[in-house]
Formats: structure tokens, sequence, C-alpha cells
């Protein structure tokens, strides 16, 4: 045998070197433990990857676009405060006042901005550490998880009691692949609820609009609308906090996923739909059309989910449209509806 | 002839209880628990730690459905076997509890039944009914024997006695042997002397901790209310091969009485207990065999082939079900984890997962699914870190159990002491190999003394507060409940 084993030893327990709450780190060391080779989550998630850009010059023709009109404004900004001070002076020095708080103002949007972005960020590694603890089991890893989730989820109110019993569990002795069902149980469970609520009354909201507005371009802008709030809603729920860039974002890729999985879905709950669907119309074409922005919407909001969880779906079940789509036919059309699929609903769910 | 017709018969037999038991399922769903272990291996303490975490409540996080509150709670209740003694669990929480003593080992079969009371996922208020059994681990290795014949096992167990670790101790045995003729007139007083003598040789196996003393038949070691019997009244022979035992010889004897040993002792027991189980817990001593060299370990690693291959595993259909009951969800568990730092908890899973590898791979043809966890079931130390020269060692506090020795210091069970067990080798491979050379050299006794060693610890201290007893620590035995009965408490 090649590798060096440590020998047995004993100590005293009022040994000077004995420490009772070992650092992490020598105990990593320690071990000698093995490394294991970080799986690309994205192909763990289920949800499918984003198309991968090649070049990214369409990024850089907008930086340069905004880091122009920039330039541009300051010259003119700093232009016409000069202009003010040449025809009177405290004009001059009013106009010097508003320009400094408009640019702190702008400075202190864009930090958070890139905090918002940053904490998506933190949202999306999260969920990918968390897919290759679950499938490394990894203690450690799953130790500095919790960690991170207990801080993120710091600011989620009706978290708390879940915190203090996760902050407890801390020291036991549980393995990375329980560590992280455990997180999820506790902490994501509650806000899975409340996150299935939010995009059904979004959907019902976007149903009803639809089938009673006026016009198109009502739909089309309330429908945006609509999908934008739901995203930040959900953004906010799962403790992203992303700023407007990143909901915008959030509403790119999950814009791109729908239009990536928007055919696979179809196909899973297809009958369903048409069946809602068939039904809904045949009572009126404007009900029909109504129903089918509702269920875009839901499956928006599914999708949107997805992206913000900190944690994917591993033990917890992921809502899935047909869980929502009862709840939706029924409420819009205001009669008995058989239950879609024999699925256990959800707690919350209605 | 007759063993077939015999096999057919207990197929039957079974099947028909099964059917019978299946109405009584509809109604009360119970899952029959099989807790699978060598003795020494912590059956006691683990069923005594599990029953109660579920009727107290334990701190079991990994576990849902107690951890999310469905489990509104849960009793004992009397068993169905009226036969059988009851599990004496009061008198075991106290003596880990109170007097701070492990059980002493089980001499007798015993049996439990808990009762579940939680809410299902959809809300509907359920029970589920757990029974478990407790028996000596000397008995398991008995049911290998189910499938041998006295010549087998005969020439078995005297090639056995025969190894160079085994063969000073079994000396007088064998020197009795010698004057022994397998096809003289068969008398009851040569045939009790012999079997006086093998059973000496059992038992000084047992006792001597390098081998761990894993041969049958078990029931010598631990008679229960059979001692003294004609069934336990027989020795293997050095027989002639291709022979016929001719009638009223002492072969012919021995043979009945092995075979009755086998038809009246061992098979009952299997078919009470072992033949329906539901689910399977292995719990396997691993640090004991590794503190006592790669001889114990591979002997161990036999024993357990040999056992696990009489289990009924793996997944059936509703028919299957129904007349072929088999566990469908095997956990093996490197029990007394608690006497490692947690960091080496994975190099004992692969130890475990290596010396087991025969009987995982079975269960997982047979579609049943299969764990391996390092598990103590009472938690009797905490951990520390060592600052020494060369780095850290990450190590255990707690109380040494009485007798226990380490460089050269013999315990009182007084004295707390910080432990390092020393590292386990992460070359399992080599560790199991049949190395005839290492075989030879005395690399037993070099392995035990500066290789690895760990140390018994006493139950751990609780704080008694006024609602009762506070849970008992453990280690991934919420693990292990959620693997076994989780996915019934759905």
């Amino acid at each position: 045998m090649t590798e060096q084993l440590r020998k047995p030893a004993i100590f005293s327990v009022d040994d000077p070197r004995l420490v009772v709450a070992e650092p992490e780190d020598t105990q990593r060391a320690a071990v000698g433990a093995m490394a294991i080779p970080e799986t690309p989550f994205e192909r763990m998630l289920g949800t499918p990857a984003l198309p991968v850009r090649r070049m990214r010059w369409g990024a850089l023709f907008w930086s340069a676009l905004s880091g122009l009109i920039l330039l541009g404004l300051g010259v003119a900004v700093t232009s016409f405060v000069e202009e003010l001070f040449a025809r009177t002076p405290w004009l001059g020095a009013v106009g010097l006042v508003l320009a400094v708080l408009a640019g702190s103002a702008l400075l202190v949007l864009i930090v958070r901005e890139a905090i918002g972005l940053a904490r998506l960020a933190t949202v999306g590694s999260l969920r990918g550490r968390a897919a290759a603890i679950i499938e490394s089991d990894d203690r450690n890893r799953g130790r500095a998880l919790l960690a991170d989730m207990l801080s993120l989820t710091r600011q989620i109110p009706q978290l708390a009691r879940a915190r203090t019993q996760l902050e407890g569990h801390r020291a036991d002795i549980i393995d990375g692949r329980d560590l992280v069902r455990l997180a999820e149980r506790e902490l994501m469970a509650p806000l899975d609820a409340q996150a299935r609520r939010l995009v059904v009354s979004a959907s019902k909201r976007v149903s009803v609009v639809t089938a009673i507005s006026p016009r198109a371009t009502v739909d089309v802008v309330f429908v945006l609308i609509n999908a934008l709030s739901l995203i930040r809603g959900l953004a906010m729920l799962y403790g992203a906090r992303p700023g407007t860039l990143g909901v915008l974002k959030l509403f790119r890729q999950v814009v791109s996923h729908l239009a990536v999985t928007g055919g696979v879905a179809v196909t899973d709950s297809v009958l369903q739909q048409v069946i809602g669907h068939g039904l809904a119309a045949r009572l009126s074409a404007r009900l029909g059309e109504g129903m089918v922005n509702g269920l875009l919407t839901a499956r928006l909001g599914l999708l949107a989910i997805d992206l913000v969880r900190p944690l994917p779906f591993y033990d917890q079940p992921r809502p899935a449209l047909s869980d929502l789509a009862g709840t939706l036919l029924r409420s819009s059309e205001n009669e008995a509806e058989p239950d879609p699929a024999g699925r256990p609903k959800p707690p919350g769910g209605r | 002839m007759t063993p077939i017709v015999s096999q057919i018969i207990e197929q039957a037999r079974l099947a028909a209880r099964a059917l019978a038991e299946f109405g009584g399922h509809l109604l009360h769903p119970t899952v029959r628990l099989g807790v699978t272990g060598l003795s020494r291996a912590g059956k006691t303490v683990f069923i005594t730690a599990l029953v109660h975490g579920l009727t107290r409540g334990g701190r079991f996080p990994v576990f849902d459905a107690l951890a999310s509150g469905r489990i509104a709670g849960a009793r004992l209740s009397p068993q169905p076997d009226d036969a059988v003694p009851r599990f004496d669990y009061e008198r075991y929480v106290r003596a880990i509890v109170n007097e701070r003593e492990w059980p002493e080992s089980t001499r007798q079969i015993s049996e439990l039944r808990v009762v579940i009371d939680y809410q299902s996922l959809s809300g509907a208020m359920r029970t589920l009914t757990v029974d478990i059994v407790d028996y000596p681990g000397e008995w398991l290795l008995d049911l290998p024997l189910l499938d041998k014949s006295y010549e087998q096992w005969s020439a078995e167990a005297l090639a056995h006695s025969r190894d160079a670790a085994r063969r000073t101790l079994a000396a007088p045995f064998h020197a009795h042997l010698e004057s022994f003729d397998p096809l003289a007139p068969a008398d009851e007083n040569a045939a009790i002397e012999s079997a006086r003598l093998f059973t000496a040789y059992l038992q000084a196996c047992r006792d001597e901790r390098h081998t761990l003393g894993l041969v049958p038949p078990g029931r010598f070691l631990m008679p229960g209310d059979l001692a003294g019997s004609p069934a336990l009244t027989f020795a293997p022979l050095d027989l002639p091969s291709g022979q016929e035992p001719p009638a009223h010889s002492t072969w012919a004897m021995m043979r009945r009485r092995y075979d009755a040993y086998r038809d009246v002792v061992v098979r009952p027991f299997f078919h009470e207990h072992f033949a329906r189980l539901d689910r399977q817990i292995v719990l396997v001593d691993v640090l004991g065999a590794l503190d006592a060299g790669p001889e114990a370990l591979r002997d161990l690693q036999a024993a357990l082939i040999g056992i696990l291959g009489c289990f009924r595993i793996g997944r059936s259909g509703w028919l299957g079900a129904l007349f072929k009951p088999s566990a469908d969800k095997i956990l093996f568990a490197a029990t007394k984890a608690d006497e490692l730092h947690h960091t080496a908890h994975d190099r004992l899973e692969a130890i475990l997962k290596r010396m087991t590898a025969h009987a995982i791979a079975r269960a997982g043809d047979a579609g049943a699914e299969i764990d391996v966890i390092a598990l103590a079931a009472v938690r009797a130390t905490r951990e520390a870190f060592v600052h020494d020269q060369g780095g850290g060692l990450p190590s255990i506090v707690g109380l040494a159990a009485p007798g226990e020795r380490a460089s050269g210091r013999q315990f009182d069970g007084k004295t707390e002491v910080a432990v390092f067990p020393g590292d386990l080798p992460s070359d399992v491979a080599s560790l199991l190999a049949g190395d005839a050379e290492a075989n030879r050299k005395p690399t037993r006794v070099r392995v035990r003394n500066d290789g690895f060693h760990s140390i018994r610890f006493r139950p751990p201290a609780l704080e008694q507060t006024a609602d009762g007893i506070p849970a008992l620590p453990h280690i991934r035995l919420d693990r292990a409940l959620q693997f076994l009965i989780g996915d019934r408490l759905r």
C-alpha cells in the first residue's frame, strides 16, 4: 500500500491542542477527500440549456451605443451647466447641484442593478451546486450550500422558523444529498406553494382580461405587463430580488426557454389543453382566446420558477401545468371540469 | 428427493400464509422490517433507538414524515406472535439512558410491534404497523446450512478448523476426531463428547477476537432452550467420499441429527422471521473486524455472502407480492460509526460497499433498491480536532468503555478521552483480496497494533428534562428510517 495512513493516537480531554469545533478547511484537507468532477448542472436540471451565443456582437453593439449616449449626455449636461454659469452664477450653482444629484442617483441605480444581476447569478450557481451535490453526495459542499441558502433567505420573513431549525441541524452529521433535501423541504416548500398561487392568479387575470378586452393591442400590452410583474414577483419570492435589468434578463431567458421547450411542453399536456380549449371555444371564441393566453402565462410562470428557484426540484414535486390548468379551467369557465390527470394536488395549489 | 418435496411443501405453506395475511394488510398496512446482523453488530441498540425515536419523536431531520409533522404519534402494540417473547424495549432504554451501559448480548428471540399514526400526503389519517424481530446474531450463521447436506457441511467445517489460524484452537477436537470411526456403530457418549469438544472449539473461535468466530452452527454458541437436546449433539466427521452411511453407524446418527437440526431448528427460524420480509437492514460491525485484522474482515465478508444469499430479495409484481414476498429495499449499514470522525465515514462506507458487493449486485439485478451508509443508532461521542504536529487529527471525544485498552492504558469507564483511531485504508481491494502472501506473514498482528484501532465508548450522558427523556443522539438513523419506511408513510 502506497498511501500514508496516520497511526491511531489518544489524547486526554484537557490537552491544549484539542479543539472541539473544527475548522472546515483543515478538516477537508485532512480527509484527503477525493475530488469530484463538477457535472455541468444544465444537463441534470432538466431545463434545456439556452442556445449558446458564439459571438457577442450584439452585446458589444449595445454596450458601445449606451456608452456613447452616456458620454453625449454627460457632455451636454456639462455644457448646459457652463451655459447656466455664464448666464447667472446662482443659476449655475443650482444646475451643478442638480447635475451632481442626478449623477449620483444614476450611480446608485447602476450599483443596485449590478447587485441585482449578481444575486440572480448567485441563485443560478446555487442551483448548479445543489445539482452537483445531489450527484456526488458530498458532505462538506452540502454544508457550504446550506450556509449560503440560509444567508440568501435571510430576508424572507416567513422562513424564520425553518431557518432556526436548519441552523440547529448544521452541526449534525448529515450527508450532502440529505442536506439538499432538507434545505429544499424547509426553505423551498413553503415558497413553492406561494409561487403556485402567484402563477395561478396571474394567469386567471390574463384570461379574464383577454376575454373581455375590446382590442387585441390591449391584450398584448396587458399580457406583457402581467408577465413581467409575475416574473418579478416570483424572483422576489425566492429571494433573488433582481433589479429592473434583472427582471428583463429573466424575461428574455424565460421567453427563449419557452421557444425551446414550447414544443415539448405542448405534447405532455396537449390533450388536456385541446379539451380545455375546445370546451371553452365552444362557449365563446373570446373565452377560448382567454384560455390560451392564460395557459401561456401559466407556462411562463412555471419556467420562471425554474429559473429563480435557488434549488432544483429534487424531492418536492415540481409544479406542472396540469396542476394549474385545472384551477384555471374551473375558475374561468365556472363549470365542473374533470380533474386533469390523476396528479396529487399540491397543498397550496387551490 | 425428500428435500425437493419438503421444499415444495414449505413454499406452499409460505404462499398460503402470505395469502392469508394479504387481506389483513389491506386493512392495516404492515411493514416487516428485517434487522439482520451478526452478533455484536448492534441489532438491539438499533431497534431500541429506532423505537425510542419513533415513539418519543426523536430528532430526525431527514425522516420526512416525522420532520414535516405528518406523524401524529407512534405507540407500542401487542405483537402478533403469542409464542415469542416481547422485545424488552423499556429495559434496554433504561440501560442506555440511566446506567449508560450497552445492552448485553441477546440470548433469545424477541419481537416488537410499533404502530405509527400518520397523515398521508393527500390528507387521510392512516396507520402503519412495523414489526421488528430481535434475535441472537449467532443464529444467523445457520442460514447457509439450509441448502447443505451433512456431508458438505462436515467437509467444510473440518477444512475450516484446519486453517492455520484455527488449528491450535481446534486441537482437542481434532485429537478426539482421530479416535473416532464414522463407520462404527453409533455410541451416544462418544457423540456427546465430540459435540462438546466441537462446541468448545466454536466458543474459542468466538472468544478469540481475531477471527470473530463466524462458524456455524450458531445454536451451539447460543443454544437458547435447546441446550443438550439431540438436535444439538452432533459434530463434523472425517468421512470417506462416495459412500453411503451404513445403518446404525455414527455417521448415520450424526447425519440424522444434523438433518433434524436443520429442519427443526433452522428452517422454522428462517421461515418464521426472514422469509417474509418487506424491508431489510443489514448491520455490519466493520470497525470491529478492522480492529481484528484483514483475516477477520475476510471471514466477515464470507459469512455475509453466505447469509445474504438466503434472503429473498427483489421487486415483484402484485401477484408475486401475494405468493412470494420479498424485500424490495435493502440498507447496508456499517454500525458504530460514532467511533470515527465523520470525515472517515466515506471510507467506511466504501469498505462495506466492497464487502457486500456480491449481495449488492444480486439485489440490484433483482430490482431491489439499495443504499450503503455509516450508521450510529446511538451516538456516544462528539467530534474534535487535535492540532498535532504534522497537521491536525480529526478525533472523537467520549467516555471510554471500561476494559478498553489503547496505547498501554486500560480505561476504567470514567475517563473522557479524545481518540484518533487511525486512518481507514482507502485501498479496499487489497485489504479484502485473499492475499496468500499476506496470509502467511503475521500481518494480522501488525495491522492490529498500528494501523487502525477503534475504542468502544459508553452511551452518551443525557440531561433528563421534566417531560421525559430527550431524544438519543444518532448518526444517520433518520436517513436509514427514511430509506426503509419513508415511502410507506407518503
